[in-house]
Parts: C-alpha cells; sequence; structure tokens
C-alpha cells in the first residue's frame, strides 16, 4: 500500500508522446514551449507508420496556438504551402443545386444584442424585398470574390466583422513543430512500439517498449497514435461510444490533385450520393476526398467518383481511410491523456480535426497534473472535451439532417433518422423564430449556426420581437447601407492568389 | 406565422420588481400594453428591503432611461464598489469583494494563480485584495467612476449603487405612470384558469375588477400569487442556506457613505450595514432556528442604535421548478428567493426581465421557447446559489455548530466540482449563467483562507523573481493611484453640485 501511494504520489518528471503525426507534434511543441523546464518530453514515432494528416483545413482557432508557440504566420505559411480560409462552402446539402457559405464571422456588424438575422427575418416575413443575408456578410462576400486581406483590428470597421484560418499540407506542418519542439529540448526517438508496460500495484502505464528492445518510462503519457489508440484503446480499454448511427460516413478515399481552378479563400463540401466531397486549395496543389458511408457505396464507385469529379490530374494514388464517428468514454484515462484521432473522431466536415488536437492540448496544458492520480484534473479536463465533442457532434448532424434530398438511401436515411434530443430542442428553438441556443463556451457560434440553418433550408416562422422596434424602412436603408459599404470595400480587397504571393510565398515549388 | 403574438402583459406586483418589469416592457417593446396590479410589497420581499445593487443595474437604468444622476441628485443614491466581509474566517483579516480585476495575469496564467504560487512558495504576497484597483479604493473610501479606456493602474472595475428602497420605489411608480402603464390598485383576490389548456383566463381583484391579458407577470414576492396558482414545484435550498431570517432599519448618514457594503460574520448569521446619502441601512440576517426574533433585534440595535420596530422578514431559500410555465412567469423573490449576502436580487429581476423581453414568445406559448427560458434563468439562479453556498462552506467557522451544517450537506454537484478543482491548483471552472466573473470568485475563495494545496504549472512557467517584481509593482501602482483619488463625498457633491447649476 505504501508503495502504492508513494509512486503514484509523485511527481510528474516524464512525459512520454506517443506518436508524431500533426497531434503528437502540436502537443510536444506545445507542452515544451508553454511550460517550460517542468518535466523531460519523449517523442516517439516510427517513420514506418504513416501519418493522417486528414485535417489540411482548418478553424480560425490555429492562430491563437501559432501565436502562443511565438510562430510567424508568413513563415509558418510559406513552410506549409498554406493558403486563407475565410469559412466553408457548402454545395448541395440542403437540395441539389443550392450552396452557401458558412463564414468565420458575423451577419451585419454584431454589436447589438438583437442578432443581425433577425431584421433580416422581419423583412423577409413581412414580404420586403430584401437581398441576400451573403451580402451583409463580409466573410462570405470576400470569400466568394476570391479575394483577400487580414481583418481590420479596429472594431468599428466593417472589416473586422471576419476571421480567417488556413488551408495548409499538415505533413509539413508536423515538422515545422518538430523542429521548434527538439530546438526547446523535446527528445525523439525513433521506433515502434511493440509492448506496454503497466504498473502491477496500480494499473498505470509504467513504459512503452520499442521493437530494438528500449524502454521508455514515463508517468504521464500522451497517446497521439492516431485510429489506432495504442494506448487508450488498446492498453486501458477505455471503451468507444459509437455514434455512426448518427454520423454513418464511415470511409473516405483521398487524393490530391493539379489546381486548376481558383486558389479559393475556402474549403468547399460538396455533398454526394453517399456522403460529401472535400476541396482544399492549397499553393500548390488541391487536396481531395470523397467521405462516405461504406453501407451505401462501394469502396470502388467512391473512388470512380471522386476523379471523375476532381478538376485537374491526380498527383498521388488516391489513399483509403477507415474510421468511426464517435470517441473513446474517457480522453483522459489514468495516467494517459488521448489527443485527436486517439481519443476520437469526427468526419472532417467542419474541418474540426485539428481544433480537437488544439483543444485537448490547451485543456491538458491548463490542467497539468502534478502526480499520476490527479482525479480532480482529469475529471475537468474530461468534462471539457465531452463539451467540445457533443457540440460538434450536433453541429455535423445538422448538416446532414436538415435535407430535402431524396436521390438516394444514404440521404433518405439520414434526413429521416432520430438525432439527438440536444439537437431536436436546437432546431425546434431556431424553427420557431430563429433563435440558437446560447452557449458561452464552444467551438461554434452564433452566426455558424445561422449559416448552416438558413443555408439549408431551415427557415424560422417568426422572428425575435425586438427586430420590430425600429421602422421598417430605417432597417432597410441600414441594410442596403451595409451591403453597398461591403461590397465597396471587398471591390478595394487584392485577390487571394495575389495577397498570397506577396506575403507568405512558399519558396520551392516542388 | 398564425399564431398571435402577445399583445397584452399584466404584471402582478407593485414593488421594485413588478415596477422595473412594467418600465421595460413600456419602454423597450412599445406596442406592448403593460398594466401593473399595484399591490405594495410584502416585508418577506428582499428586492425592497435591501437597497445595495450590482453594477448590472446602472445597464438597466440605461436601457430605460433612468440617469444616474439624477438618482443621485434626486433620490440621494450613493456608489458602492464591492463588500468587505468580516468574520467569516476565524484568524482570518477582513477581505473585500470588489467589483474589478484582482491583478492582472502574467505568461498565460491569471493572476491569482501567480498569487497563489507566491504563497504556496512562502514569497512576500499582499492580501489578495490589495492587488484590487477597485478593493483598495473602496477600503480607503475613494471613488472615481473607471475611466474610458486607455490604461489604467487601478484595472477594470464597474460600480453599484445604493438607493433608498423606498424613495426609489416612488421613483419607478411615477416613470412607469409617465410611460403609460396602466395601474389597478388592490390585491390579487382570485386566479382563474382554463379548464383546458390550464392557462390563466382572468385574474380577479379583491373589489371584483376582472383583469385579463396574454402573458402574467407574477412579481408578488414570496407569495407567488399567480404563478403558485399553475405550478407549486420548488426547489428547496434550506439544507445549505440556512439564513431564514432579515431584519433591517435605517440609521442617518454619519459622515460619508461608505463606498464598501459592510457584512460581519455571526454565529446565527450576518450582519449588514451599507447606505446612501439619505440613510445607513443596517441589516440582520439570521437562522431562527438558533436564535429569537426578539434576540435579534436586541442584537441589531445594540451594533447600530437602530431603533427597530420592524418586523423581520421571512427568507423561505430555493427557487421555483419552472419560472415560466403556461402564460405566467415569475420573476423576483417569486421565482429566487435567498438571503441578499451577494445583494443580487435585483440582478435577477433585472436578467429576468431583458430574459423575458428578448425571448418573448408568441401566444402559443411553445413548450421549446419556455424551456430555452427556464434553463437560463434556472441555471443563472443556481450559480447565485453556488456562490453564496461558498460563502458558508469554506468559512473557517467551525465551531459554531450552525454553520457546520452547510459543511455537512452533501453540496450541489456543480459548486462541489468548483471547489475541489480550486483547492486542488485554483482553476475555476466555467458555468454557463454565471453572476459572477472568476475575480470574484477568487476574491472571494481566496479571502476566505481557500488556499489550493499546489500552485498551477502554468504559473510555475513564469520566472518567480519575475512574478515578484510585477506583483510589487501593480500593488505599489494601486497604492498611489488611490492616494490620488478623491473621497467618495467629493465625487457625489461634483454631481450634486451640477443639479443646482
Amino acid at each position: 500500500m505504501a508503495t502504492n501511494a508513494n509512486t503514484r504520489g509523485q511527481s510528474i518528471e516524464k512525459v512520454v508522446v506517443v506518436g508524431g503525426g500533426t497531434a503528437g507534434w502540436m502537443a510536444a511543441a506545445a507542452l515544451v514551449t508553454l511550460l517550460p523546464n517542468a518535466f523531460e518530453l519523449t517523442l516517439i514515432e516510427s517513420e514506418s507508420i504513416g501519418i493522417v494528416g486528414v485535417g489540411e483545413a482548418t478553424l480560425p482557432h490555429i492562430r491563437a496556438f501559432n501565436e502562443r508557440l511565438g510562430i510567424d504566420e508568413a513563415e509558418f505559411m510559406a513552410a506549409t504551402r498554406g493558403t486563407f480560409k475565410l469559412g466553408i462552402e457548402f454545395a448541395d446539402w440542403g437540395a441539389i443545386g443550392e450552396s452557401y457559405i458558412h463564414p468565420f464571422g458575423t451577419f451585419g456588424h454584431g454589436g447589438s444584442d438583437v442578432n443581425f438575422h433577425q431584421y433580416w427575418l422581419r423583412l423577409k416575413q413581412a414580404s420586403v424585398a430584401v437581398p441576400d443575408l451573403d451580402r451583409m456578410s463580409m466573410g462570405v462576400m470576400v470569400a466568394r470574390e476570391n479575394r483577400f486581406a487580414l481583418p481590420d483590428r479596429d472594431p468599428a470597421s466593417i472589416a473586422s466583422t471576419f476571421g480567417y484560418a488556413y488551408q495548409f499540407d499538415a505533413t509539413l506542418y508536423a515538422p515545422y513543430l518538430r523542429a521548434r519542439a527538439e530546438q526547446r529540448g523535446a527528445t525523439r526517438l525513433e521506433g515502434r512500439i511493440v509492448a506496454v508496460e503497466r504498473h502491477p500495484e496500480d494499473g498505470d502505464i509504467r513504459a512503452v517498449i520499442l521493437e530494438d528492445g528500449t524502454r521508455v518510462e514515463g508517468d504521464l503519457f500522451i497517446d497521439c497514435s492516431g485510429f489506432r489508440s495504442l494506448l487508450l484503446g488498446e492498453t486501458l480499454a477505455e471503451p468507444f461510444e459509437d455514434w455512426s448511427h448518427w454520423l454513418p460516413c464511415d470511409r473516405a478515399v483521398a487524393v490530391p490533385c493539379r489546381t486548376s481552378g481558383e486558389i479559393t479563400p475556402y474549403t468547399s463540401a460538396i455533398a454526394m450520393p453517399a456522403g460529401w466531397r472535400w476541396r482544399i486549395p492549397l499553393q500548390h496543389r488541391t487536396g481531395n476526398g470523397y467521405v462516405y458511408s461504406s453501407t451505401h457505396l462501394s469502396d470502388e464507385a467512391a473512388r470512380d467518383a471522386l476523379l471523375a469529379a476532381i478538376e485537374g490530374a491526380p498527383i498521388a494514388e488516391p489513399r483509403m481511410l477507415r474510421f468511426k464517428a464517435g470517441r473513446r468514454r474517457h480522453s483522459w484515462a489514468r495516467n494517459c491523456i488521448g489527443i485527436g484521432l486517439a481519443s476520437g473522431f469526427l468526419e472532417p466536415l467542419e474541418s474540426t480535426s485539428i481544433y480537437l488536437v488544439q483543444a485537448g492540448i490547451t485543456a491538458l496544458i491548463e490542467l497539468f497534473p502534478d502526480r499520476r492520480d490527479s482525479k480532480i484534473d482529469r475529471d475537468e479536463f474530461n468534462r471539457l472535451i465531452d463539451m467540445e465533442y457533443d457540440r460538434i457532434r450536433d453541429f455535423l448532424i445538422l448538416h446532414y439532417h436538415a435535407t430535402t434530398r431524396t436521390d438516394s438511401a444514404f440521404w433518405d436515411h439520414v434526413r429521416t433518422m432520430t438525432i439527438p434530443d440536444t439537437l431536436a430542442e436546437k432546431l425546434d428553438l431556431f424553427r420557431r423564430r430563429g433563435r440558437v441556443v446560447k452557449y458561452r463556451e464552444g467551438v461554434f457560434l452564433d452566426a455558424s449556426w445561422v449559416a448552416v440553418y438558413l443555408g439549408q433550408g431551415i427557415i424560422p416562422a417568426g422572428h425575435d420581437l425586438r427586430a420590430d422596434a425600429p421602422p421598417a424602412g430605417a432597417v432597410v436603408r441600414a441594410i442596403d447601407t451595409l451591403a453597398d459599404e461591403i461590397t465597396a470595400r471587398v471591390a478595394a480587397m487584392p485577390g487571394h492568389a495575389a495577397f498570397i504571393a506577396r506575403h507568405c510565398a512558399m519558396r520551392d515549388a516542388a | 406565422m398564425t399564431v398571435a403574438p402577445i399583445a397584452s402583459i399584466l404584471v402582478a406586483g407593485g414593488g421594485i420588481a413588478g415596477c422595473s418589469a412594467a418600465i421595460a416592457l413600456r419602454k423597450r417593446m412599445p406596442g406592448l400594453a403593460v398594466a401593473i396590479i399595484d399591490m405594495a410589497p410584502t416585508a418577506d420581499s428582499m428586492i425592497d428591503a435591501v437597497g445595495a445593487m450590482l453594477p448590472s443595474a446602472r445597464g438597466f437604468h440605461g436601457d430605460v432611461g433612468i440617469p444616474e444622476t439624477e438618482l443621485i441628485q434626486k433620490l440621494g443614491a450613493s456608489v458602492r464598489i464591492g463588500t468587505s466581509f468580516s468574520g467569516w474566517s476565524s484568524g482570518r483579516p477582513d477581505y473585500v469583494h470588489a467589483y474589478g480585476d484582482y491583478g492582472h495575469s502574467l505568461g498565460s496564467a491569471s493572476f491569482h494563480l501567480h498569487w497563489v504560487r507566491a504563497v504556496l512558495e512562502g514569497a512576500a504576497a499582499a492580501p489578495f485584495d490589495a492587488y484590487s484597483g477597485a478593493a483598495v479604493m473602496g477600503r480607503a473610501g475613494h471613488f472615481v467612476p473607471p475611466p474610458d479606456g486607455g490604461a489604467n493602474p487601478l484595472g477594470c472595475y464597474e460600480y453599484g449603487l445604493h438607493v433608498d428602497p423606498a424613495r426609489y420605489l416612488g421613483m419607478l411608480r411615477g416613470y412607469a405612470a409617465h410611460l403609460g402603464v396602466t395601474r389597478h390598485g388592490g390585491q390579487v383576490a382570485d386566479v382563474h384558469r382554463d379548464s383546458v389548456d390550464g392557462r390563466i383566463k382572468a385574474v380577479s381583484l379583491a373589489d371584483g375588477t376582472s383583469l385579463s391579458a396574454d402573458l402574467y407577470i407574477d412579481a408578488t414576492g414570496p407569495g407567488r400569487h399567480l404563478h403558485g396558482a399553475l405550478d407549486t414545484a420548488f426547489e428547496d435550498w434550506s439544507r445549505w442556506l440556512f439564513v431564514d431570517r432579515f431584519l433591517v432599519g435605517t440609521l442617518p448618514l454619519t459622515g460619508e457613505p461608505a463606498v464598501l457594503d459592510r457584512v460581519v460574520a455571526h454565529t446565527a448569521g450576518w450582519l449588514w450595514s451599507g447606505g446612501s446619502l439619505t440613510g445607513t441601512q443596517h441589516g440582520f440576517a439570521y437562522a431562527s432556528r438558533a436564535i429569537g426574533d426578539g434576540k435579534a433585534a436586541r442584537i441589531l440595535r445594540g451594533t447600530s442604535t437602530l431603533d427597530a420596530g420592524s418586523v423581520p422578514a421571512r427568507i423561505a431559500p430555493g427557487r421555483v421548478a419552472r419560472p415560466w410555465i403556461r402564460n405566467c412567469v415569475a420573476i423576483g423573490d417569486a421565482a429566487v428567493t435567498c438571503e441578499p449576502l451577494e445583494f443580487t436580487g435585483l440582478h435577477l429581476v433585472h436578467n429576468a426581465i431583458d430574459r423575458i423581453i428578448a425571448k418573448l414568445p408568441a401566444t402559443d406559448f411553445s413548450d421549446v421557447e419556455l424551456w430555452d427560458y427556464n434553463r437560463e434563468a434556472n441555471a443563472e439562479a443556481d450559480r447565485v446559489r453556488d456562490f453564496l453556498i461558498a460563502h458558508y462552506v469554506t468559512a473557517g467557522r467551525s465551531d459554531d455548530p450552525l454553520w457546520r451544517t452547510t459543511s455537512a450537506a452533501a453540496l450541489p454537484d456543480s459548486l462541489a466540482h468548483t471547489l475541489s478543482l480550486f483547492a486542488e491548483r485554483g482553476r475555476l471552472p466555467v458555468y454557463e449563467e454565471e453572476t459572477f466573473s472568476r475575480h470574484s470568485w477568487a476574491a472571494m475563495l481566496l479571502g476566505q483562507g481557500l488556499i489550493p494545496r499546489r500552485a498551477d504549472a502554468l504559473a510555475k512557467g513564469v520566472p518567480a523573481p519575475q512574478v515578484a517584481d510585477a506583483m510589487a509593482r501593480m500593488q505599489a501602482q494601486i497604492t498611489a493611484a488611490v492616494a490620488q483619488l478623491p473621497p467618495v463625498g467629493a465625487y457625489l457633491r461634483h454631481i450634486l453640485d451640477g443639479a443646482r447649476r
């Protein structure tokens, strides 16, 4: 007993990161930068194991992550051949032939208690002719015009109302972070893990054994082993909560191609008969993939459909990925924290893969334990991560469920399936009078929900009565003025490709 | 939408809560017909008994067009910037919960985590509230309103107000009439419900008058004259909050009004004082099972030479399970009743009014819209509950049998989580609908002497000497800045002189 208490109560001196993909190197770089000299950090990776690296498109939160690590934006974008991303275009989701952009930004100018779309709804419901809501979003309009400039810092400016993220080559991000992590004292070990050793007295993980016999001991293990979930899933047998009844896509086929169209400042998600297809333009190529349900489509058919749809010649063999939507019941179990795919998977429809990695790392750093059996920190970490997963899950399900498509068994299924109560309430509330359930925490805020609801044909029956306060004429004028101002501001911005060329062009066009 | 919109609202209750609701609805939703049943507030209405307001009241005044200068000039209102707590932890000094920042973050850790680390490592650290510009200003009796923008050695802060509740109510009644709120005198005698949908069909008054509206707002205090006819489900908080009586009186002001309210722990509860230009309120919040009303009155007289002829208010701490049910929504003491330890009563009223306006449904009163209202309102009430309970459960008064009862009861899960996380490493989890900021929570918990077991890893990322320097500098800057400020009386006189010019 005494030994047990003693070793579990010992301070954290050795941290071992298992796996060196995007998640592993993001974790390693952040830990050694933000908690300097707090522990020894070793990262184990094997060159013989590929990295998934699906998360080429990101959310604006990554900018804060890079900033905390002292990363220079232009240098980072050049190194990862990155482009700017103002949002995601969704084509054929609500109905075939329809498309909308979910922007990283607001509709209207914000700053009012009443959401801007409420004024717009009021006029629509009174059959007043109003421009499309898109024209009142700076982010959407910049994206539609394929332009880009950095947002204004002055909150009074309409050009401060959009945000941006990056589209980049994730296989280049990991080595970029690796260099920084190693500079700050992280140790990299090459090798494949063949065994995991546990403390006989309490069952915590004690060490991992590599193929060549090297034994790597640790106090805290960070599982970044991807879908395999080597420690959290295989060793600790943390149960997997399966969400595939709501999110039936379980495979993807991915292929990069030459860019023949515009380098768009947005990612595209194009609905397909058995799932959806991504298009992510980088500086030197365009990433493509078809995420599909294997119940509804064969691998071969998916591959053919993808190759038929892409805009240019493929520049690599198509790669197949298998996955299942859901998450481990606990992301942190015993002395092991799963980050990224090792803790769960949600398809990259809203580019949340890297965001979830980042959320896990941020929570871990804020809750960094001082001993192995730190239940209090662990419970709070799991509470935070559960909240992230649950809210993203509902948002993704909405995209599938809010549709009028009847063209395939896949769409029939998602259109008619039972959705989680938490989403049913949100949908019902929006249908009433355009209200979004308010959360202070959570990755997608009001404007995101509004964009997807309206973009996919969920049209509220009423509106917020506070929007009735100003005279209709004044609202119409304000909307017209805003739309004109946005149009003028967008017209003065440089093209996306021109901005990249000046700001952050990659150095060698390999 | 074919469902008719809400066109008329009947507010029951002529106290501060009811008048505030009528005013805000008339002012912000000009299309609505608003009537009020002007029942005089009962002695049990905490909102009508306590004149101390949180900073959020100023936002409400701004929204409905009540100029603060007039509150000072015509009602003799004063400003308050927080509360000092004494005797809550034996052997520890008084502490101040002020409405502002406590220090500023260094590196990526918030200030309180650095302070905890300094204390744990035995480094020089002044009391936590010495790093709050607002707290130091309050202790010194000095005051300036927060400047607009720019760097400020005092940090960000807000301030609330102190009024004489009866005068304030008089002003609200006049303003409501001016705005066109229809007034009905009398008491609610009967509530008539529709036999099919269970909604309120009409309310009849003692004189036989029958009144109807689309929506009924119950601001009748703990009596719940309307809401109680629809639903009696109530979440009882008395196992954590033992105070069930509140006695209050006023003394003439001597000297300048205090910028901090004062709350002193007592074996049977706590004693309060705070005031405006028209007088100082003294109150005694106590547990009737620990002390009789007569003795309580003597104790209050002893501290204040109060001429106490007043009857103590009865407090049944808790909240209704569903504040909005069918076509009736309860606000104020009718929705949430609790002791005025952190002066949250009027704050909850104002937020309820804002929420009613923001979420006003149509006359179908759809379940999902009421669910959304109740979800937020209940979460907000529960967060206030947690904050109040935390005062008792972390108090170092385990010698008092009464105070021990709170620690002995199983805490609400949300508070148990907060306290365990804070006790471990000073972290404060974020919940939705929280009234008090992390600064407030840290000020209260650290002030009460709950020192976390260990220093936060992010705080340790900043070298200790650098933190020591920064802390010394912050404290020196605050001390120097506060010394330059005028006493609160000078600020109030400046406003009063403005009226005479």
